[in-house]
């Protein structure tokens, strides 16, 4: 790989451990897949963060680069933690989780990273169509590349962090123009009618497509916020970074493949561990847009949660504040607006969870592991009801 | 005896230490208990091994990119191996390697290495030399 005189000089140490660490990893990187050069990115988003998913292994080494000096170059967010910072006695958080979870947050923003605690960074600053990225977070790099038209790898969480103090990324992946080519055609003989069979569809699909770039063709009614579940579904389950909607496909001749009614129908049963009634109702993932709060806001208008249900709304601390007419609605009804995490980074079990009844296909495909709980898929509307129900 | 391998360096440094070899891939996230440094992974053919100080072999890594922070924070305690043979190079080991600077090299058929035996790892070269093979009969 080519390096400047200046990233020369940073690999040899010049400017510390905490340069020297981050720029030994992007050239190691770039060698290993390929890469010719560092590009510049405009902005870095980092996972790796709740201290549920993460615990003590990383503290030791964000203290290492806080005190040799490391600081962000780009603008960085980072990714959800394990509570919601000004509404932790809703959560099941000891003193001592309390205060590590606080310690890697802290570390965070001493490296001058914006600690936004969010999965959808894109609602707070849109990058530029055709701007270069490094974030982390499957779903947001897919939200980013397919649907903003930004290009980003799918970086795991040192390499990202890397690049923040950096501000640069090695070209290969999804930097390079024929890298992004579609090479996998899947018809969609169906139509997804919620966003819940969009996220079940997507989960689908992954499964098939592994690490390939899939062009769908024949999908309607594609809302930007149905095509995040696609994306946050074919990230769980697949390592594709990329997808493309289409009416047709016109081009070179590529291997095809078809879904139909029946794939989705399959999905949804294979998510759904349980009939048996929820104890927790759980909406935003990936965190709500203002436009999900907002249907989420006309739809239980007026109507009060059950005594024996929690229902979580599940958003960043900026779309919150952006849309208060519509969560202020929400919370008159005994629900939740949570902000900084979500269900499936913080711990429900402590909180007597034993089944949740979620819209996302990514929670019903993490949480039976990640959260040892029961799941229910269930498009946004009965959920409320179920929340609601006599 | 000074069979040679070679393969592609990754991270640079000169170690000779006992081999574990582990048929397997691992994860270092959830796979290795982060205070003992032992392989804790379900199903996993070295199960209640120690990793510490050993030139560890092993196919690739797969899991949680959290897994390069377990890696140093593994060597800061002093349970980490002291080198790192792979078939394949992942980037969890692989930055995790260069963050705990363990010497590392891979594209090298482990099958010739034993548990045991005392190799000798150029991470900068990208040579495996195996200096003494176990003592079968003892």
């Amino acid at each position: 790989m080519y390096l400047t005189p200046e990233e020369e000089k940073i690999y040899d140490g010049e400017l510390g451990w905490a340069y020297q660490v981050s720029m030994r990893i992007l050239v190691k990187l770039g060698d290993l897949f390929g890469a010719s050069r560092l590009i510049p990115i405009n902005s870095a988003h980092i996972s790796g963060v709740s201290y549920k998913t993460i615990g003590d292994a990383p503290i030791d080494f964000l203290k290492a680069l806080v005190e040799t000096g490391g600081r962000a170059r780009v603008n960085s967010t980072v990714n959800p933690s394990g509570f919601d910072l000004q509404q932790i006695e809703k959560m099941a958080i000891s003193q001592e989780i309390k205060k590590k979870q606080l310690e890697i947050i802290d570390l965070y923003e001493k490296m001058s990273v914006n600690p936004i605690l969010t999965c959808t960074p894109y609602y707070l600053v849109r990058p530029k169509i055709d701007s270069h990225l490094a974030w982390a977070e499957s779903s947001a790099v897919i939200y980013a590349n397919s649907i903003l038209g930004a290009w980003t790898n799918r970086e795991g969480g040192p390499s990202a962090l890397a690049a923040t103090l950096i501000g640069k990324t090695p070209d290969y992946g999804m930097h390079r123009a024929e890298e992004r080519e579609a090479n996998l055609h899947v018809k969609v003989k169906c139509q997804p009618r919620n966003e819940m069979e969009f996220g079940a569809l997507g989960v689908r699909i992954g499964k098939i497509v592994g690490n390939r770039v899939p062009i769908l063709t024949r999908l309607s009614r594609c809302t930007r916020d149905s095509l995040k579940q696609l994306g946050a579904g074919l990230a769980s389950s697949g390592m594709t970074s990329i997808f493309y909607c289409s009416e047709e496909y016109v081009g070179k001749s590529l291997e095809t493949i078809s879904v139909e009614d029946k794939d989705i129908k399959d999905a949804i049963e294979k998510l759904s561990t349980t009939s048996e009634n929820p104890d927790l109702v759980f909406l935003g993932c990936p965190h709500c847009s203002i436009s999900e709060i907002q249907q989420i806001a006309h739809l239980i208008k007026g109507r009060r949660v059950r005594e024996d249900v929690r229902l979580w709304v599940c958003t960043s601390r900026y779309v919150k504040a952006k849309a208060k007419r519509y969560v202020d609605i929400i919370e008159a009804t005994g629900s939740h607006v949570l902000c900084d995490t979500c269900a499936v980074v913080t711990w429900i079990k402590e909180l007597g969870v034993n089944t949740m009844m979620t819209n996302s296909a990514k929670t019903a495909y993490y949480a039976p592991t990640l959260n040892r709980v029961e799941t229910i898929m269930a498009p946004i509307d009965q959920c409320i009801e179920t929340a609601c129900g006599e | 005896m000074g069979i040679i391998l070679n393969g592609r360096p990754i991270v640079s440094g000169i170690i000779s230490s006992r081999a574990l070899v582990s048929k397997k891939p691992l994860s270092f996230l959830g796979g290795i208990d982060p205070e003992r440094g032992t392989i804790i992974e379900k199903d996993h053919d070295l199960r209640g091994r120690s990793i510490r100080g050993k030139v560890l072999c092993f196919p690739h890594g797969h899991g949680s990119t959290v897994g390069s922070y377990v890696l140093y924070s593994l060597a800061k305690k002093g349970v980490g191996p002291k080198a790192i043979i792979n078939v394949t190079a992942d980037p969890v080991v692989v930055v995790g390697a260069i963050i705990a600077e363990i010497p590392m090299v891979d594209q090298i058929d482990i099958e010739q290495i034993m548990t045991d035996d005392i190799v000798e790892v150029d991470g900068g070269k990208g040579t495996v030399k195996i200096i003494e093979r176990r003592q079968l009969c003892t």
